[in-house]
């Protein structure tokens, strides 16, 4: 080891810059007096700063009075930097921002505990109700609140909604597993695999919509994220797979075009007057009720249509939205509403947005916080149908 | 192709695009300077100064951060013994080893233009990557890349220092503590004991600080002078070069290794560091130096380090799925300027790419140059005493971990690891693989399972990739084990091997200097019985879930048990010789033992530099726990203006003066921190 060291190096290296260092050894505890008035004044210091300037700092916001300027909006991303929603939230929230009168700053806080519960859960029980904090919701928070799982401390009712913004999927197979298809869904020798991360993940969605048509699927789940079950899907380790709107266009359509792939049915969006319609990204594929009808001749079940609709606007036509508390003054929501309003109808802002939006407008109309509440508002009914759903199929038992 | 290469060079000879390429490195190589804060740092200050930006500048500048984070990351795990990526622990090995022996230039230097390589043939190999990716990624299924997660632990296990037992004990231990939390199959929670802080799993960060940057403290700060070889000043960066150009070959085959690495998805960027140090080890004739401070050591991963950077844009760009969160972050940018990610993205915006591949190569080599600029100034870090660095280093690791998640749970949990992690120092126990385990966990699961329940019954092994990792497992064991039992009866003797190279590691006095002492065998029954706890525990689970729990807690009891049974042999045997030992010179004699010297000269023997070691940990740990009691009552600003005094004139002696001096500063800092990085402090119940 020593080879390394020169003998000039060890020479030239002195030790009398580091005399501090030396000279502590000899010196003794200081005296109790003299501690005691250093940490004494820098206590006296420490609680000036955490308790003064954080009042000093951060004076109440006046968003009361149609202006926000000199104001910083907060806005809670319960979930990790990097992702779909943080992609969205960070644009949408920076957009609107500084659409809004005196446009305010934007901090986007990720606090990604629990995969969106411990974030949403703080915020239910911390955020100030002054107009300047923001939630952002996903299906990630969603679905743990449709389910009730007993994590979840928070409750959508108990929020206002600023705007919501929704998306849609597409349901496709690999050719290579002999589907050509939708009549290629049922009455199989063996069973399509379905790639999914969880099944109470956005996942539910398409597998309620596989449990609608009595497809012959066999879900297999643990994959990371969707990315990697369209890879699995071309590898052949998989057969059948689902990717929102955004994505479907470059991962999909290139396999459907090398013939890889056949787009089976798209989940559908569900309308202002509640019935699934086919997605307008997609106008040429078939809605899963469609899709009912050509395999079996007749319409589906009520009650199981109920369910698939129920979930379908919770997790896709209203996925994302942005919340404030309860007790935001109406001034402050209809002024960030309002603003989110005109902004969605801005064509150069739906031009920037495109890709980011996929396709689906922003949705701040005046009768938004209605049209949501009654999506969240979910019956018992429907609830129980798929808990029973993930029990039966899935050997999932939510307590 | 080449057409659209140099149009997207010349336009990165716009002035205002390198303006935007500078501040990307300089804010890259600022923030890999923190341990924890890291690429997600970087790419999180930057991202919001890019809205509203055209495409190409705020590529160029979020891509030249990217570049050199591992680069400066470098410096807190080589100097400090803090590394605050998977990554960074690699280099760790060797290169801490080789700055504590007062080498700290030479380690960074190495580093450093490692790095630079590693960046600009991770550049080309970019490029030339592109149209072989696509069948590259789909030929590694999930039986592939569960292996490769094997390949990684076991090559960590296998290949630190030491015997191997305690290598694949502490292996074992780390794939554990990594299964705390969801289970990625069937969601369900395991380990977390009804906490939902727990049921995310432990932050990465919290865990590498502590076993390795926590631990570090604890064990050094006694030191209130400098106890290690004066540092190295003289050697000019020529010097440097000349040796570092000896390593030709480790540059290259670290570099390649990365590309290749990064280029998988999912478990590439964390396993391929580890493979590239796996096979520096395995092609070099005298492995003697290794996790001693051998320049190859350091050389190997550091390149591969920096051009896994480079291949995991790969599957980010073209399949939309990114490595890690930094380049996730990417990808959102790019989708805000209407770029989606797909196959598409090499026809489709073609000029991008290249302008990514070029602002990575000059970014690379920049960031590098500056820091092997500033070597000199940034070795001479290690002849402040560890006394005086504590608190500050402790305030910052503390606050980075704490970036993270945003939870006060990870800054208990690090000061836990960072006692765990003292003891699998002071025992011996190589803590690379309890870290790689840690990461690799997860991953591993997955794959295991999407394997078994994807593929029938055994065919999955039968796939020639698979049988290429598993050859690569098991030659290596085989081959050892012939040439044992061919060799000589005495190298089967593990403790005596042992205490040979604790004489040997003079580096470092406290590695392993509990090693065959009651300490270790209590560190061995404390193994067990988290084994067997784990197993215990692990019944209540679901089927699925139980699987990989079930396995790790087997085959890690089995090490542990293994384990115990050669310490109480070496114990046993120590007893019997302690006699004939009390007349001789201490062994490991250095460092930590001036202090004890000066109480009392005579009686020097290990163990009562043990058990002085061993108290100032406990103080340490202590203390940082009081730390973190002062931030959950009075919030992290306060914390640290009370605790670095009482800390610098206690524990590390300082004059009065230096202490108010130091504590403003510190205070002034944490204080404006928030302003300038994403970073937020704690918050205490009074606040």
């Amino acid at each position: 080891m020593t080879q390394h060291v020169n003998e000039e190096d060890v020479a030239t290296t002195g030790d009398h810059d580091v005399s501090p260092a030396q000279d502590s050894l000899e010196r003794p505890a200081p005296s109790p007096r003299l501690t005691g008035a250093i940490v004494a004044g820098f206590a006296a210091l420490a609680v000036g700063v955490s308790v003064l300037g954080g009042d000093l700092l951060n004076p109440p916001a006046s968003t009361t009075d149609g202006d926000y300027s000199g104001e910083t909006v907060e806005m809670m991303i319960p979930l990790a930097e990097g992702g779909g929603t943080d992609t969205w939230a960070r644009f949408v929230g920076a957009e609107l921002t500084e659409a809004v009168p005196g446009s305010p700053g934007l901090a986007p806080v990720n606090d990604d505990g629990g995969e969106g519960i411990l974030g949403t859960n703080h915020f239910m029980t911390s955020a100030k109700s002054d107009g300047t904090e923001v939630l952002v919701s996903t299906a990630s928070t969603v679905v743990p609140y449709l389910l009730e799982l007993p994590a979840v401390h928070y409750d959508f009712t108990e929020l206002r909604p600023i705007l919501a913004n929704g998306t849609g999927a597409v349901v496709y197979a690999r050719t290579g597993a002999g589907v050509r298809g939708v009549e290629d869904l049922v009455d199989r020798d063996k069973p399509l695999v379905f790639g999914g991360i969880a099944a109470t993940s956005l996942d539910l969605t398409t597998l309620l919509a596989f449990d609608l048509l009595s497809a012959d699927v066999e879900a297999t789940f643990g994959f990371e994220g969707r990315g990697p079950v369209n890879l699995a899907l071309q590898r052949g380790e998989v057969d059948i797979d689902y990717q929102t709107t955004s994505f479907y266009g470059p991962a999909v359509e290139p396999l459907v075009e090398d013939g890889t792939a056949v787009p089976l049915f798209s989940l559908g969006q569900v309308d202002e007057a509640g019935e699934i319609v086919r997605d307008p990204n997609f106008p040429d594929l078939p809605t899963v009720v469609e899709v009912y009808e050509q395999l079996h001749g007749e319409q589906p079940d009520p009650q199981v249509l109920d369910t698939y609709r129920a979930i379908l606007a919770l997790t896709y036509t209203y996925q994302k939205a942005l919340w404030v508390p309860e007790d935001t003054p109406d001034e402050a929501v209809e002024l960030l509403r309002s603003t989110a309003e005109d902004m969605g109808a801005d064509p150069k802002f739906q031009k920037s947005a495109a890709e980011v939006l996929g396709g689906y407008p922003i949705d701040a109309s005046a009768d938004l916080a209605e049209r949501i509440g009654e999506a969240y508002r979910v019956d018992e009914d429907v609830r129980e149908d798929v808990l029973e759903l993930l029990e039966t199929d899935y050997d999932i038992t939510i307590d | 192709m080449t057409d659209a290469a140099f149009s997207a060079l010349a336009s990165l000879a716009d002035p205002s695009l390198l303006l935007m390429l500078a501040i990307g490195v300089l804010a890259g190589l600022v923030i890999g300077l923190i341990p924890g804060l890291g690429g997600t740092g970087a790419v999180a200050i930057l991202l919001p100064v890019t809205f509203g930006m055209d495409p190409e500048p705020a590529l160029a500048m979020l891509i030249g951060a990217l570049a050199v984070v591992h680069t400066s990351d470098t410096v807190a795990a080589v100097l400090l013994g803090a590394p605050g990526s998977a990554s960074a622990s690699v280099t760790m090995l060797d290169g801490y080893a080789m700055a504590r022996q007062g080498q700290a230039k030479r380690a960074l230097s190495l580093a450093f233009l490692s790095s630079m390589a590693g960046g600009l043939i991770g550049a080309v190999g970019l490029t030339l990557a592109i149209p072989l990716a696509r069948p590259l990624v789909l030929s590694f299924g999930s039986p592939e890349l569960f292996m490769l997660t094997v390949l990684g632990v076991s090559l960590a296990a296998v290949l630190s220092r030491g015997n191997v037992v305690k290598g694949l004990t502490a292996g074992f231990l780390g794939l554990l503590l990594g299964l705390v939390g969801t289970s990625p199959t069937t969601a369900e929670e395991r380990f977390s004991f009804g906490s939902l802080f727990l049921s995310d799993g432990l932050s990465l960060v919290a865990v590498a600080l502590g076993v390795f940057g926590l631990a570090e403290i604890a064990s050094r700060v006694g030191q209130r002078r400098v106890a290690e070889k004066p540092v190295e000043l003289t050697g000019g960066w020529a010097s440097g070069i000349r040796e570092w150009l000896t390593h030709w070959t480790q540059v290259i085959r670290g570099s390649l290794i990365g590309i290749w690495a990064g280029i998988l998805p999912g478990v590439g960027a964390t396993a391929g560091t580890w493979l590239a140090y796996g096979q520096a080890v395995a092609t070099a004739k005298d492995k003697r130096k290794f996790g001693k401070g051998d320049p190859r050591g350091i050389v190997g991963p550091e390149s591969a380090n920096n051009s896994v950077e480079a291949g995991d844009l790969i599957p980010t760009f073209l399949f939309g799925i990114p490595g890690g969160v930094p380049s996730a972050m990417l990808l959102g940018m790019l989708l805000t300027y209407g770029i989606q990610p797909g196959p598409a993205i090499v026809t489709d915006h073609l000029d991008l790419m290249y302008l990514i591949v070029w602002a990575f190569a000059i970014a690379s080599i920049a960031g590098a140059f500056l820091c092997f600029l500033a070597t000199g100034s940034l070795a001479k870090l290690t002849r402040v005493p560890f006394a005086v660095l504590g608190p500050g280093l402790l305030v910052v690791m503390l606050l980075g971990a704490f970036q993270e998640s945003g939870q006060l749970g990870d800054l208990w949990v690090m000061v836990a690891l960072g006692v765990a992690g003292f003891f699998l120092k002071a025992t011996g126990m190589p803590r690379a693989p309890f870290l790689i385990g840690f990461v690799l966990a997860i991953p591993m699961e997955r794959y295991y399972y999407l394997t078994a329940s994807l593929y029938d019954g055994a065919e999955w092994m039968a796939r020639p990739g698979v049988l290429a990792f598993a050859a690569l497992l098991v030659v290596p064991v085989l081959w050892s084990l012939i040439k044992r039992l061919r060799g000589a009866s005495g190298a089967a003797d593990d403790g005596h091997r042992d205490e040979h190279e604790n004489v040997a590691a003079a580096g470092d006095e406290l590695e392993g200097s509990l090693a065959g002492t009651p300490w270790s065998a209590a560190v061995a029954v404390v193994a067990v019985f988290l084994f067997g706890g784990a197993l215990w525990v692990s019944g209540s689970f679901s089927e699925e879930a139980r699987l990989m729990p079930r396995l790790v807690a087997v085959c890690g009891l089995v090490a542990a048990l293994v384990l115990t049974w050669q310490e109480a042999r070496v114990n046993r045997r120590r007893a019997g010789r302690d006699a004939v030992k009390d007349a001789r010179e201490p062994a490991g004699g250095s460092g930590a033992t001036m202090l004890a010297t000066r109480v009392e000269p005579r009686v020097d023997t290990p163990a009562l530099t043990r058990h002085h070691d061993l108290v100032i940990a406990a103080r340490t740990f202590a203390a940082m726990a009081a730390f973190l009691v002062l931030v959950m009552v009075g919030g992290y600003a306060a914390a640290t203006l009370v605790f670095t005094p009482v800390f610098l004139l206690y524990a590390a002696r300082t004059r009065p003066r230096t202490a108010i001096i130091y504590t403003l500063v510190l205070g002034l800092v944490l204080l404006s921190l928030p302003s300038l990085l994403p970073v937020d402090l704690p918050l205490g119940a009074l606040q």
